[in-house]
């Protein structure tokens, strides 16, 4: 269990959450921040916006920029983490900070001054892993095993109890092949993988039921639902579902 | 005089201590550093919309959506109506990797400064701020793998920004 602790701290933080605009009363998708006029971002990125601050994460330190004159970004503290950091991830009023090896722990209820709340050292199978989402009570992650990544001989989907976001208790898993970023519109969620976009039933939030697979021809890196469609990172572009029906998206085009 | 001189020889061991000269003739496979000038890497444009080449990270803000090209800058995808998504253009912004929008103003690195521009018009970035040194510099000194041979920096060419596996006559430097 402890194990499992340990790969969920460290997908956490290995991610960038996905704001949501919000735009469409009703629709919860991805949304762990609520900052007004923010946009979307995919997973494994270095930048976030929280209120009227930008957090940035270079391979050994985390600097706040203070946007509240959003022309004049202002420099308001750098905080050294470790190294080899990678990603960013805000959930609720904490900042997970990846390494490849440690996930760092900041509060940010005083936003200009993280405070290092704890570090969860990844046992040395874990070196890096993939996205996780969470909202409320409940987290998925992917856990890529054909990368630095380790963690065993199957890649899974695991789905997380973050009531206490410290004590993560995983509560299954499903095995899926190659999967990358993964994003929920509703109570469907989309696994980006190797071959073709995932979609699963959760319904029943810590058991998602696997729906079907489309496009396997694709290789997805990544997905964000963004009201009715759902933008996606392929590997030679970007693609687009109308997800309207959140169980059922339509391809729409592709952009190369 | 003699003792400057002495000094002066004794840094030069010092400076060469970590580039072990071991001269034998011939060619070997070694990294060989990419440069770019400062001045380039700080050009900024909008250009025409372009074929993607290697596909980055996505952003999404209302009817846009960006699309980073590796090290490049990013596609500027606009949804025309009724889901119609098209490129409209492509910012120019060397060595971009990371984007981030609040309000009418998108953040993104270039090189080690962070610059915003104004995306009053989304498929129109202004340029409005560039922080200096935000982040560390990527001018790197040695290629990212030890216990190999590399041609020595010259930063007369400008800062290394990569670093490309040749045949070359053996190089003097090594880590």
């Amino acid at each position: 269990m402890k194990h499992f602790k340990q790969i969920l701290f460290c997908c956490l933080v290995c991610t960038h959450l996905q704001f949501s605009c919000g735009k469409d009363a009703g629709v919860s998708s991805n949304q762990a921040t609520a900052s007004v006029g923010v946009g979307t971002g995919g997973s494994m990125a270095r930048f976030t916006i929280i209120g009227n601050y930008l957090y940035t994460v270079d391979s050994k330190n985390l600097k706040v920029f203070s946007i509240a004159d959003p022309v004049n970004p202002i420099l308001k503290n750098t905080v050294a983490i470790g190294f080899e950091i990678e990603t960013i991830y805000p959930f609720k009023d904490k900042l997970f900070i990846g390494s490849t090896s440690a996930v760092y722990i900041y509060s940010i209820s005083n936003p200009e001054q993280p405070a290092r709340l704890g570090t969860a050292i990844s046992p040395n199978v874990i070196r890096r892993c993939d996205p996780v989402i969470a909202r409320d009570t409940v987290a998925y992650a992917t856990l890529r095993t054909n990368s630095a990544c380790g963690g065993g001989p199957q890649s899974i989907l695991a789905v997380y109890d973050v009531k206490n976001i410290q004590n993560p208790i995983q509560k299954t898993f499903l095995n899926i092949t190659e999967p990358y970023g993964l994003g929920f519109a509703d109570s469907t969620l989309y696994v980006a993988t190797k071959n073709g976009l995932n979609i699963y039933n959760i319904n029943t939030e810590y058991n998602p039921f696997f729906i079907r697979n489309d496009r396997s021809q694709d290789w997805f890196y990544d997905v964000i639902p963004f009201g009715n469609v759902l933008i996606c990172w392929v590997k030679d572009g970007v693609l687009f579902f109308d997800i309207t029906n959140r169980r059922n998206p339509v391809f729409i085009s592709k952009i190369v | 005089m003699k003792i400057a001189i002495l000094i002066f020889i004794a840094f030069s061991f010092v400076a060469c201590e970590r580039q072990s000269v071991n001269e034998p003739s011939g060619t070997v496979a070694a990294f060989v550093p990419v440069y770019a000038k400062i001045v380039d890497v700080q050009t900024i444009e909008l250009l025409q919309s372009q074929a993607t080449v290697v596909a980055g990270k996505i952003y999404a803000y209302n009817n846009f959506v960006y699309q980073n090209e590796m090290q490049k800058g990013f596609h500027i995808i606009k949804n025309m109506g009724a889901n119609n998504f098209q490129k409209v253009g492509f910012l120019k912004v060397p060595f971009c990797t990371e984007i981030a929008i609040k309000g009418n103003y998108l953040y993104c690195n270039n090189i080690n400064d962070l610059v915003v521009f104004n995306i009053t018009d989304p498929a129109n970035p202004l340029f409005v701020k560039r922080v200096k040194e935000a982040f560390p510099v990527i001018n790197q000194t040695y290629p990212p793998v030890s216990n190999t041979a590399f041609q020595c920096v010259d930063n007369s060419k400008g800062i290394v920004t990569n670093w490309e596996r040749k045949t070359i006559p053996t190089p003097k430097c090594r880590r």
